[in-house]
């Protein structure tokens, strides 16, 4: 995979002209084995550490919606509650020991487990790896340390004003029936049983419906291969029964929220429709949202930041779904000022569909994204990583090589075609929480309010 | 007591050329390279005016990352000026004469009015009883001189250069302790990040001055909107009475609406010198052409005197103090014990002391607390907080599950520091420590930024980029009952302050819905 970083023509005068970069990163190998399991290994013998990740197809949308918080919850004990092998304590006491590490972690659409071990503990980690993978244990004490701790995170999760006023805008903006705006319960966790966890490992926790990717100091790829065809090779592959997920239901008409709480800085959060995954519109809609929130020179950051002084925190950005995902505008500020924030933020979605994008500031976009992909391959294991990743999302073969040509084929014309199909300020879901006695205008000026009540 | 855990050599890319009968080019300039191979071959260079390099050649994708530590942070403050070595750290985006600038000497007149305006407009505010209508009329000129100055600034010209040359990482923190500044960039823009970044230090123009004042002060607000950092904040107000570790590094609202572009200008000149800093230069560069480039720009910056940096001792503190803090959210507790600092060798026995009580989910509090009696979400330890340079706390950080309180995982929390005099810890504990300290020290050298950082950032506050390894050394000297003296001796009562978060007595915020035979 081969891509040039473009030369930097245009910068003050007194900057060295520099020329293109003809970068090729190592491309490491992939393997099926017979069983399904895809794995990516890429051989790095600059320091004597192996790094590996299972990217396992679930994620916390495919829960029921009885069940919310089953993935997390079974994720959260692969390790922590034992497995067949291996009891629980024995596991975090021969990991603790060596200053290794076995991870499993949950989002959306995916579920991982990753490794860290030095080369000389490489075989003895890998084992305890592969037991957890394959046969967690859900021993009970452990689990029922586990659901403790997840029902006091659902307590908790008002604690910090601006996490909770992005994901209550989520939340409201996709509906609080819909997967992608679902929220755990405390009926939802609390009920959970083993047969519940162990059920849901046997679904998802199949070859063929994994990707492991590794980098490190094995030796060679064809030895690390061996060995794990050796732990793994005998797992039985099996049908996974992956929930449809309804189609989303968003309502593109101006919706305002507010949760009123006494607190010094007031969040505001904007959501439009986005696009679906594979739409080629993303590299437009990247490159215009550069321009519009994405980082310290954009309209967002260099006006309301900059030039007005009413935030810290202000940005754009857009998430990608199976399904439409979302494109999200953030600002922290006093409550005496929200409306001039909230009125500019608006003001720039709009701006940026009316006037045309000037050439250099869109040159400059492009430029900030394509001289900065290097940076996605920063480490041995982060390059292979992005590959399995890639793979996992279902985006072609050979997206990362032609990621930075579609990205230079963005011109002013695609921008502003981009900006007037996907910016519909007029149509936002505005989610503010802040102390409303302090607000400089009503909320009201902004649409029809629904005051949300915490909980 | 020795590490089992015997390493390999840690072989970099590139090979080093030990005991090479020639020197290497770098060396030939001056330079000295670590030959030791236990630790990576770091070379070091120091201009004449006192600016340190610390360069590390590393190849697997053609980028470098640049880390500058200076040696000032919010603790070298004045009184009545907190907040202002962070403000400063703000304006150093701001550029400089010529970058962000049209034309500075026309520029300069109109900064000049400016805080001409603000100080008037400060001055009125500062009074017992501000009159409405002038201080209006006050802030409606700064408003009108600042449009003025703002014709002839470029508008963040500063970041949008870093963003063509295809910034990764830019950023900037201010701590009680230091100042750094980060960025990592394709390698090919070595020599434009020695002028950018020469030119930022020698001649920064510190314009915008009061709207980034107006940024600052919705940080604060966003940290006043945060349990956590507002638990920090009141730890560290409460523990400190005598030494400036009490100033929030944020600064006091009301110290933040009273500082100048002038007093900036006072702190960037005193302690913004090449003789106050270390770079790190570390990823897909050569050292000798780090070491020409740094040369040819940054040699005419100024080294200047330093003040002394000698601040009021915090005295013992012979009590014990409890502080509850009123915010809508779930209990935490923040303790806080004075340590000795790290001119004592006993900041090393209570750096083991915190990684054995809360290293992992082997470690003493999790296996008793966590899990065991069940207390508590997480019980954490760390051994200095909030900073290095003077004596520092021993800091326990916990949150009660429910039904349990806060007191109940103080009391257990304090029961397990006892219990260290007559359970000293055993052998695997402390090895297993050791052990991960040494698979730490190979991890960080995966990283260019991570490891940029550490080796800048412990050379200027340390004094030695080898302090991790240094670190971990001292540690393995430990005995067990190292480890019991310093608990006994110095996580007592008396030397304890303990912030509770607590929800507002009028209205505690309702539980989760939905609650099916849950304890309220």
């Amino acid at each position: 995979m081969a891509f040039s970083i473009s030369p930097t023509w245009g910068l003050r005068p007194n900057l060295p002209k520099t020329g293109g970069m003809d970068f090729k990163p190592p491309k490491g190998s992939r393997h099926v084995l017979e069983n399904g399991l895809v794995v990516y290994l890429l051989k790095d013998n600059t320091l004597p550490v192996a790094h590996v990740t299972a990217i396992v197809k679930t994620g916390k949308i495919y829960d029921t919606k009885e069940k919310i918080g089953l993935g997390e919850f079974a994720v959260g004990l692969l390790k922590d509650g034992g497995t067949v092998k291996y009891k629980s304590d024995d596991i975090d006491k021969t990991l603790e020991f060596l200053g290794a590490s076995i991870e499993p972690s949950i989002a959306a659409e995916e579920a991982r487990v990753n490794m860290f071990a030095l080369k000389k503990d490489l075989d003895k980690v890998l084992d305890i790896y592969a037991s957890v993978l394959m046969e967690p244990a859900f021993e009970d004490d452990k689990t029922a340390i586990k659901k403790a701790e997840a029902l006091e995170m659902i307590r908790r999760r008002n604690d910090d004003p601006a996490r909770e006023a992005q994901r209550e805008a989520v939340r409201h903006f996709y509906g609080a029936d819909h997967p992608y705006g679902w929220r755990t319960e405390l009926t939802t966790v609390e009920p959970l049983t083993k047969d519940d966890l162990k059920a849901y490992h046997a679904n998802y926790f199949r070859p063929n419906n994994i990707i492991l990717a590794a980098a490190g100091d094995f030796g060679s790829e064809e030895a690390f291969l061996t060995k794990l065809k050796e732990k793994f090779g005998g797992w039985a592959k099996g049908d996974v029964k992956l929930p449809v997920i309804p189609p989303v239901k968003i309502d593109e008409k101006r919706q305002v929220y507010l949760i009123d709480r006494d607190i010094s800085q007031t969040s505001l959060v904007m959501l439009l429709k986005g696009v679906k995954r594979h739409d080629p519109l993303e590299f437009p809609l990247f490159i215009t949202n550069e321009i519009l929130g994405g980082g310290s020179s954009s309209r967002l950051y260099t006006e309301i930041r900059s030039r007005m002084g009413l935030a810290y925190v202000v940005y754009s950005y857009f998430a990608k779904r199976p399904d439409y995902g979302f494109i999200n505008a953030y600002c922290g500020t006093k409550p005496e000022t929200y409306s001039q924030a909230l009125s500019e933020m608006l003001r720039q979605f709009e701006l940026i569909k009316t006037k045309p994008v000037p050439a250099d500031e869109i040159k400059r976009a492009k430029d900030s994204v394509i001289n900065s992909f290097v940076f996605r391959f920063a480490t041995p294991f982060d390059l292979i990583s992005e590959r399995a990743l890639y793979e996992h999302y279902a985006y072609a073969p050979d997206y990362l090589d032609t990621y930075v040509e579609n990205m230079a084929k963005v011109d002013q014309k695609a921008v502003l075609e981009t900006a007037q199909k996907m910016y519909k300020p007029a149509d936002a879901q505005i989610f503010v929480l802040g102390n409303s006695k302090k607000f400089d205008k009503p909320l009201s000026t902004f649409g029809e309010v629904i005051e949300v009540k915490e909980d | 007591m020795r590490s089992t855990a015997l390493l390999p050599l840690m072989v970099m890319m590139c090979a080093p050329l030990y005991g090479a009968a020639t020197a290497t080019p770098a060396e030939k300039l001056g330079a000295v390279i670590e030959k030791d191979p236990k630790y990576p071959p770091v070379v070091s260079y120091t201009l004449k005016n006192g600016l340190r390099l610390l360069i590390l050649e590393k190849k697997f994708v053609p980028t470098v990352s640049f880390t500058m530590i200076f040696n000032v942070g919010n603790v070298d403050g004045e009184p009545g000026k907190t907040g202002l070595a962070h403000l400063m750290e703000h304006m150093a985006f701001k550029g400089t004469k010529t970058i962000n600038s049209t034309g500075f000497e026309k520029e300069k007149l109109a900064l000049a009015k400016v805080e001409d305006a603000a100080k008037a407009m400060i001055a009125e505010e500062s009074k017992p009883s501000p009159d409405p209508a002038k201080l209006d009329k006050l802030r409606k000129k700064l408003d009108a001189e600042e449009k003025e100055a703002d014709k002839y600034a470029v508008k963040d010209e500063y970041w949008k250069i870093y963003n063509e040359l295809g910034e990764s990482g830019m950023n900037a923190m201010t701590s009680t302790d230091y100042t750094g500044y980060v960025v990592s960039l394709p390698s090919n823009r070595l020599e434009a990040w020695m002028i950018i970044e020469s030119d930022r230090f020698k001649n920064a123009v510190l314009r915008e001055f009061y709207r980034e004042r107006s940024v600052v002060m919705e940080e604060r607000r966003m940290g006043e909107s945060d349990p956590n950092r507002l638990m920090w904040l009141t730890l560290f107000t409460n523990a400190f009475a005598a030494h400036p570790y009490h100033n929030p590094t944020i600064g006091w609202m009301d110290d933040l609406k009273r500082l100048t572009r002038s007093d900036a200008e006072q702190f960037f000149k005193t302690f913004y010198a090449p003789n106050n800093a270390t770079l790190s230069v570390v990823g897909d560069v050569k050292p000798e052409e780090v070491i020409k480039l740094a040369e040819k720009y940054f040699a005419s910056w100024t080294k200047q005197p330093l003040p002394q940096r000698e601040y009021t001792k915090e005295p013992p503190q012979k009590s014990e103090k409890r502080v509850s803090v009123f915010f809508s959210a779930k209990p935490t507790l923040r303790m806080g014990f004075h340590n000795p600092g790290y001119g004592s060798p006993d900041i090393y026995a209570l750096t083991m002391l915190s990684e054995i009580l809360s290293g992992g989910k082997t470690s003493r509090f999790y296996r008793n607390i966590v899990e065991g009696k069940q207390l508590a979400l997480y019980v954490n330890a760390y051994p200095s907080i909030p900073g290095d340079r003077y004596p520092s706390l021993f800091v326990v950080v916990a949150a009660p599950k429910a039904p349990h309180t806060s007191e109940e995982v103080e009391d257990a929390i304090m029961a397990e520091i006892a219990r260290l005099r007559t359970e000293p810890p055993t052998q695997w504990e402390m090895e297993k420590v050791l052990n991960n300290y040494e698979a730490a020290l190979i991890g960080q050298l995966e990283s260019n930024p991570g490891l940029g950082m550490s080796l800048a950032n412990n050379q200027q506050i340390h004094g030695d980029w080898k302090f991790d390894w240094n670190l971990t050394d001292e540690l393995r000297k430990l005995k067990p009952e190292d480890i019991s003296r310093v608990a006994a001796e110095y996580l007592t009562r008396d030397n304890k302050t303990v912030v509770f978060l607590r929800e507002p007595e009028a209205s505690a915020a309702p539980a989760a819905s939905g609650a099916k035979g849950e304890k309220k």
